[in-house]
């Protein structure tokens, strides 16, 4: 924990589970899973189509309308540099809450929730910015590496020149 | 939220509306409409915002608004004539007290002299006044008394042998001591109206408050209590007479006690010994006496408000008259206060509710003073019918405007759904089920009667922005020692209430803008052959769906070369793009953008004209700026009526759907009909009727690919703001509806060229095109 500077919203809720775990959303692109903190997640929905935004990076889907609100979709594949996804009807989308804004991710599929010891979070190793910029630490689950996404980089530089 | 934290969220709801009320009625007067309705619309609203503070122990506002009501009393009785000079400081003087009020609101603590200038200046004025009339001087406000306190004085000797009269008290034996005005001895009279008690005000708190001053004694006088079958529950009957030692107390102190109640009771305070001499010196007695034998119409009397008893503000009947009169015949006992218990006596005011059998003997005695003065209830009498006829007025309710948010969301999808139902509706279904068909007919009646109605419950007057800015003008004209007038426009005009609540900055800014940057100093515009004084047009109007708001000014006009300049210094134009002057004239929106020749503490910081552009489009709004070198600005907004309804065209692009506002819609045709003609920058332009109009792909600036055929697309011309018109080419056009404007900053952020997104009948998303944003962005202008 102490060599871990997990965001706010990650850190100040407690699982469930106990003071010292951590519960996460486990989910997958191509063979990599990843994992975001269980209490930020709102909702997890199939990929049912987006409204493409112009003038935005690739990265960005477009926008949903989630019960009245428009909610914009980050495809965390193109996101991490890999290209965009072709969604099909078998896409997730997760939907999060990133400070006071709802934000939906597109993945390939939602795996598993897990619960994890907060001191078996290891640094992200120094070297491929990507990595360091987008994750906020790296966990061990039944021996697969599961990356703890930091939703705030994922979705901040969505402008075309930002 | 405590009750009493409701209570100042009321209380500052009631003093921005009253500060509002005042701006408009020193509008008028200073347009010269100085008649009495005026000023005493305005000495009602700062009684109100006092008696608030007051309240709520805002000190220092009420300290202000008492001394400023003071001066308005005398301008309102003709004391003191309403000269510019009083106008003008009765202007500055709204200022301090919005100042006071929003320094309450805010929690935050004003210098404590703030003001102080000012309130010398009153004092002064009245000063003046008194020097040269020394008769009636009511309602003597704190910083005032030292001066009348030596004008009256000495014509009260003649009067210091009241004859005592059966009057006897209720309950105290009185021997007949002989009147000694003795050193810190005062003598109260103490009038409680009905608004006191309906104000919750408690006459015993003030008698603890006073009790603490020195020794005290306190008497009901019940001569006013009419016989039980005339007995009204809610009259107020009872007046208090109070005898105070305490040597070395001025009366401001004691003033000061009774200052939250000043207004809703009749006060009189004399030195022992001189208490009738006050009968002359202060309308209130005269007037209450006049009530006392006026009996059984005491109620109806005394539901008069303060302005009415104050209102013969000079005695009608020459003082020589009232000597032989017996007005002591209540104020008579006090000779003997001294002897009184001096703590404060519980069961006097407990008297209060004893039957009195003297009522009819006290109307009898004083009957030849009423006699005297038949001026008097007439008076009263009309000024009565006014109060009522004020307290019916129109009726509101106050709620909250989230309540009234909930009501016309629901209503706008409401809307929605009915146009969706109604879209639904082919020709077989028409033609099978009629009944149906004109169900739904009704319904889409109804829809939009409802929606109308919910607009107009959030639809406001703009005045209640455009009456700040008289005073941010002014302010700004002080400041940059400028000579600038302030013209207001169609300030009736009524936008909903979310659109007003945001048009406060941008308005700032453009107000500053102008006044700092558009409107130059005297001696440029007298060298320039323009009058001394600069004007700014604060105007509103509504034009179709929109509203307009223009502010305009006389000044030098934008420095075209110097704000291209600028922009390309800070990277906000690219070098190789050559702006047209009107682009030119919306880079002062750019963020970040100043042309200020030094930072003044005005404008110039560079943040402000961006504000104004992003709180516009916020609101659905757009900005358009337009400059005549040496003559002027012009900027107009162009806001929508409401925020939550918006009839739009659909349109698609690239495969997907997207709308366009219909309110900037002129005309649509095929792209096969249209009359293209190329231009040297590769772009396309568009020949309407004998003008040139830019065309915009729409695809190609959203970066989209068209599976149209070029020549099946469809021309969109749309006017932008100062009848700058623009072709939108897209792929097909859908059909028109109404949608409600979803915002995309909410969960993301502003996106170049939309203005927002909104939900269709299917349940997709799709995307409003900002039309303006579109014109006028010169960094993707090369991109059509």
């Amino acid at each position: 924990m102490e060599a871990l500077s997990l965001r706010d919203d990650m850190s100040d809720k407690t699982a469930a589970a106990g003071q010292n775990t951590l519960q996460l959303i486990a989910f997958s692109i191509g063979e990599q899973t990843y994992g975001v903190e269980i209490t930020t997640v709102r909702e997890i929905r199939a990929w049912n189509g987006a409204t493409p935004l112009p003038n935005t990076r690739e990265f960005v889907r477009g926008v949903i309308n989630l019960r009245g609100t428009i909610v914009p979709i980050f495809d965390l594949r193109a996101r991490f540099g890999d290209g965009q996804t072709s969604p099909t009807k078998n896409h997730v989308v997760v939907v999060m809450s990133v400070g006071d804004k709802w934000v939906g991710i597109l993945v390939d599929a939602v795996s598993d929730i897990l619960t994890v010891n907060r001191d078996d979070i290891h640094n992200v190793p120094e070297g491929n910015s990507i990595d360091t910029e987008l994750l906020n630490g790296i966990v061990t689950h039944e021996s697969r590496m599961v990356g703890l996404i930091d939703l705030h980089a994922v979705v901040s530089g969505a402008k075309m020149d930002g | 939220m405590s009750d009493l934290d409701d209570f100042k969220a009321t209380y500052f709801d009631e003093c921005s509306e009253l500060l509002t009320e005042l701006e408009e009625q020193f509008a008028a007067i200073e347009e010269g409409e100085r008649h009495a309705d005026r000023l005493n619309a305005v000495f009602r609203a700062i009684h109100s915002i006092k008696g608030g503070a007051g309240a709520f122990g805002f000190t220092a506002l009420v300290g202000f608004a008492h001394a400023y009501e003071t001066l308005l009393d005398y301008v309102r009785d003709g004391r003191i004539e309403l000269t510019d000079d009083v106008v003008v400081l009765c202007i500055r003087a709204n200022d301090i007290v919005a100042d006071h009020v929003n320094a309450a609101q805010s929690g935050e603590d004003l210098p404590a002299d703030y003001g102080a200038d000012e309130k010398a200046r009153f004092d002064a004025l009245a000063r003046g006044e008194s020097g040269a009339d020394s008769a009636g001087e009511d309602d003597l406000d704190g910083e005032m008394v030292d001066e009348f306190d030596l004008d009256f004085t000495p014509v009260m000797v003649n009067l210091d042998a009241p004859t005592p009269t059966g009057e006897a008290p209720v309950e105290d034996v009185f021997d007949a001591a002989p009147m000694m005005a003795a050193e810190g001895q005062w003598e109260i009279r103490f009038t409680p109206h009905r608004a006191l008690y309906a104000r919750a005000n408690d006459p015993l708190l003030l008698f603890r408050e006073l009790a603490a001053l020195g020794k005290m004694n306190v008497r009901p006088i019940l001569s006013d209590v009419p016989p039980l079958s005339d007995f009204e529950p809610f009259g107020v009957y009872c007046t208090w007479e109070i005898t105070l030692v305490a040597p070395g107390l001025g009366e401001d102190a004691i003033r000061e006690v009774f200052e939250f109640v000043d207004g809703d009771c009749d006060i009189v305070i004399a030195q022992a010994g001189t208490v009738p001499g006050l009968v002359q010196d202060e309308p209130e007695v005269v007037a209450e006496v006049a009530t006392a034998s006026d009996e059984p119409d005491l109620s109806s009397l005394l539901a008069l408000t303060e302005e009415e008893v104050a209102a013969p503000a000079e005695p009608v009947v020459p003082p020589a008259a009232f000597a032989p009169e017996p007005p002591a015949a209540e104020i008579g006992p006090q000779d003997s206060f001294d002897e009184a218990p001096a703590d404060l006596s519980f069961a006097a005011l407990a008297a209060e509710i004893a039957p009195a059998p003297k009522a009819e003997k006290a109307a009898a005695v004083a009957a030849p003073v009423a006699a005297a003065k038949p001026a008097m209830p007439a008076a009263g009498g009309g000024e009565s019918e006014e109060s009522s006829g004020r307290s019916v007025g129109v009726q509101s309710i106050r709620v909250d405007l989230d309540k009234v948010d909930r009501v016309v969301n629901m209503v706008g999808e409401l809307v929605i759904t009915q146009s969706m139902l109604t879209q639904q509706m082919d020709e077989t279904l028409r033609a099978r089920y009629t009944e149906l068909v004109r169900g739904l007919e009704v319904l889409a009646q109804t829809t939009r009667g409802l929606q109308d109605s919910v607009m107009a419950i959030r639809a406001q007057p703009v005045k209640s922005v455009f009456s700040r800015m008289p005073r941010l003008v002014r302010e700004l004209a002080t400041k940059t020692s400028k000579k600038i007038k302030l013209e207001t426009i169609g300030e009736n005009t009524e936008i909903d209430k979310t659109v007003i609540e945001q048009l406060s900055d941008p308005l700032t800014h453009m107000i500053r803008n102008s006044a700092d940057h558009g409107i130059e100093s005297p001696e440029k515009r007298l060298a320039a052959g323009k009058p001394e004084s600069g004007t700014i047009r604060l105007s509103a109007e509504q034009a179709g769906g929109n509203i307009l708001i223009i502010v305009e000014d006389d000044g030098a006009g934008i420095n075209r070369e110097r704000v291209l300049g600028l922009a390309r210094d800070k990277g906000i134009v690219a070098p190789d793009i050559t702006p047209t002057d009107e682009q030119i004239d919306q880079l002062i929106f750019a963020p970040g953008f100043s042309t200020a020749e030094a930072v003044s503490d005005i404008s110039g910081r560079g943040v402000g004209m961006d504000v104004v552009l992003s709180n516009i489009k916020k609101i659905g709004g757009s900005v358009h700026v337009r400059s005549w070198p040496g003559r002027g600005t012009r900027m107009t907004l162009r806001l929508p009526l409401t925020l939550a309804v918006l009839d739009v065209m659909l349109v698609k692009v690239g495969g997907g759907p997207y709308v366009v506002p219909l309110s900037s819609i002129v005309e649509t045709m095929q792209c096969s009909r249209a009359a293209f003609e190329r231009v040297p920058s590769g772009g396309r332009v568009l020949q309407v009727r004998g003008e040139y109009v830019q065309v915009i792909d729409l695809a190609q600036r959203f970066e989209l690919t068209s599976q149209q055929n070029p020549d099946d697309q469809f021309v969109v011309l749309c006017e932008a703001e100062g009848n700058q018109k623009v072709a939108l080419v897209v792929d097909d056009i859908i059909g028109q509806q109404q949608v409600v404007i979803k915002s995309l900053e909410e969960n993301f952020e502003s996106v170049e060229g939309i203005a927002g997104g909104t939900i269709l009948g299917d349940g997709n998303v799709a995307l409003i095109v900002d039309v303006q944003g579109l014109r006028t962005s010169p960094i993707h202008q090369n991109a059509a």
